[in-house]
């Protein structure tokens, strides 16, 4: 099994574009990631969270700063990765099992060794059954851990996900939060998690890292430290209270929250 | 899943029961309205007439029915074989895309069947005129769907690929040509109804055979119930190049049958 990457990120900038067109997305920005640890990022819409992970997956070209993986340098896209997105972003004409099992296609990874990994994932993720349903015969849940299970079926070190959790409901979010838990505690791989959800980043991380819009920088940095695994209804705990305050407040004292008070 | 494809095959026996009703009731009336009126039949003729001389002249008329699905087959496959290619070509090179489209969205727009006459002029009477159109008109829809097939990728999943590791062709065989099967197979089923129209449009005028050709002729000698008879084999032309387009296409589109019916 592989074990995690450590993330160390330096001055990061990012630029789109140049000239009068030129928009600075993020950064500087630093922070660092160790192994095996898990890692969110949250802020408002626009405020350099994709770009990030972007960045950090090597997919996007660095306009400034660096990136390091266990120590060296990223010059091009990290291999050794999973990467889940908002929308599942499955292939229509592939069943279940045949996006999965993409990854061994395109790495010319061993077959055999790869279904056995894949069939492992599926009943862990709920999924078992569903190997030989295309994209449309599945529920939108269902597609997500399809897309979860691709992101892992290679057993990378790292995780990327960004909001991989956006487009479900609030139920299934619950119940795929809690199954990404018991998988990451399994596994211990590196998560870097973008989410704009409160209780998610706190559900989930051992650190929140918040971020403000405009250009993107990292505000706040927040160790969660809550006992594992993690309730389903947090809102119980006290502690988590306190963190969600705190979270509340940043977003607030940046004026990204304007509430009644405000009113003149 | 057993059960769900005999329901399938089920409905599409109801499907076919219910139209071949609608056919011989339309057929049936048709009838009785001649034969109470005594329409004369140089002027409309009975189903009965045509439909009996469907089977008197099989021969004369499955020659010619031969002719034209050899058109249809020779100028479709052409059509396809360079509608696909090359919007893939367009889609990949930007340059080729800002010289070549507007002349291809031009082409497009002009009503095919006028160049007839000087593919006559070019190539004389004969079956490359009718080729040549039949290429023309299925041309345009085959390669305007590919070329929105070919662009139906989204954009991140070619970061995950990339991670992957994925070559340029790894991306195209595994992401862009299968992504684009729908489309093209959608282009396709239009541009086969294009070719059919357009085939009996060339040979009405540039043809010594073809069932175009045969309706013409019977035109000639006022043979209405020729005309007729060829008219309903030019209608199974169609439905039999339709049937095969649809078949190949759970053969070939497994996944997509929830956009089939
Ligand atoms: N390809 C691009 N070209 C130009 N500008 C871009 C591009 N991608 C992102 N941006 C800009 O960079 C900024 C950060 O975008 P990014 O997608 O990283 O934000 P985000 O935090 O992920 O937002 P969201 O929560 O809405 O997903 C935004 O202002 C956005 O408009
Ligand atoms: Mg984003």
């Amino acid at each position: 099994m592989s074990r995690g990457a450590s993330i160390k990120v330096r001055g990061l900038c990012k630029t789109y574009g140049s000239g009068a067109r030129a928009v600075h997305a993020l950064g500087p920005i630093d922070f660092d990631v160790a192994a095996g640890e898990f890692v969110s990022l949250i802020g408002p819409s626009g405020c350099g969270k994709s770009t990030t992970m972007l960045l950090v997956a090597g997919l996007e070209p660095i306009t400034a700063g660096r990136v390091e993986i266990d120590g060296r340098p990223l010059t091009e896209p990290l291999s050794d990765v999973g990467i889940v997105f908002q929308d599942h972003l499955l292939l229509e004409f592939r069943t279940a099992l045949g996006n999965v099992m993409l990854q061994q296609q395109i790495r010319r990874l061993d077959r055999d060794e790869q279904r056995a990994r894949a069939a492992e994932l599926f009943s862990r993720l709920g999924l078992a059954g569903a190997e030989d349903r295309y994209p449309w015969q599945l529920s939108g849940g269902m597609r997500q851990r399809v897309s979860i299970a691709r992101a892992l079926v290679h057993d990378p070190s790292m995780l990327l996900m960004d909001e991989p959790f956006g487009a479900l409901d609030a139920i299934t979010r619950t119940q795929i939060r809690h199954d990404l838990e018991l998988l990451w505690l399994d596994t211990r791989k590196t998560v870097l998690f973008i989410t704009h959800s409160i209780d998610e980043a706190i559900g989930l991380s051992d650190r929140v890292l918040v971020m403000s819009p405009g250009p993107g920088r990292i505000v706040e940095e927040i160790p969660i430290d809550l006992p594992r695994p993690r309730p389903a209804h947090l809102g119980d705990h006290p502690e988590f209270a306190r963190y969600a305050r705190r979270i509340y407040d940043i977003f607030e004292n940046l004026g990204i929250y304007r509430f009644h008070r405000d009113r003149p | 899943m057993a059960s769900a494809i005999a329901g399938r095959s089920g409905r599409a026996a109801v499907t076919a029961l219910q139209a071949a009703l609608a056919v011989a009731v339309l057929l049936g009336t048709w009838e009785i309205l001649v034969r109470v009126y005594e329409i004369p039949i140089w002027l409309v003729p009975k189903p009965s007439d045509f439909l009996a001389r469907l089977y008197t002249d099989a021969a004369l008329i499955a020659y010619h029915a031969a002719a034209t699905s050899w058109t249809i087959l020779l100028g479709f496959l052409l059509g396809v074989l360079v509608a696909v290619p090359l919007a893939l070509a367009i889609v990949s090179f930007g340059a080729l895309e800002r010289g070549l489209y507007p002349l291809i969205v031009f082409l497009n727009i002009m009503p095919k069947t006028v160049v007839g006459p000087i593919f006559v002029v070019w190539f004389g009477i004969g079956p490359l005129v009718s080729v040549f159109l039949v290429f023309l008109m299925c041309f345009f829809p085959v390669m305007v769907d590919s070329m929105s097939g070919f662009r139906a990728v989204d954009r991140r999943l070619f970061y995950i690929t990339r991670s992957m590791g994925a070559t340029r062709w790894q991306e195209f065989r595994h992401l862009r040509l299968p992504a684009a099967m729908g489309p093209i197979y959608a282009g396709m089923k239009i541009g086969i109804v294009k070719a059919i129209e357009g085939v009996i449009i060339a040979e009405f005028i540039a043809s010594q055979a073809g069932l175009g050709y045969l309706i013409m002729r019977a035109s000639g000698f006022m043979d209405l119930t020729l005309m007729f008879a060829a008219l309903v084999a030019t209608a199974l032309v169609a439905l039999l190049f339709n049937a095969v387009l649809t078949g190949g296409e759970r053969l070939l589109l497994p996944w997509a049958r929830h956009l089939q019916r």
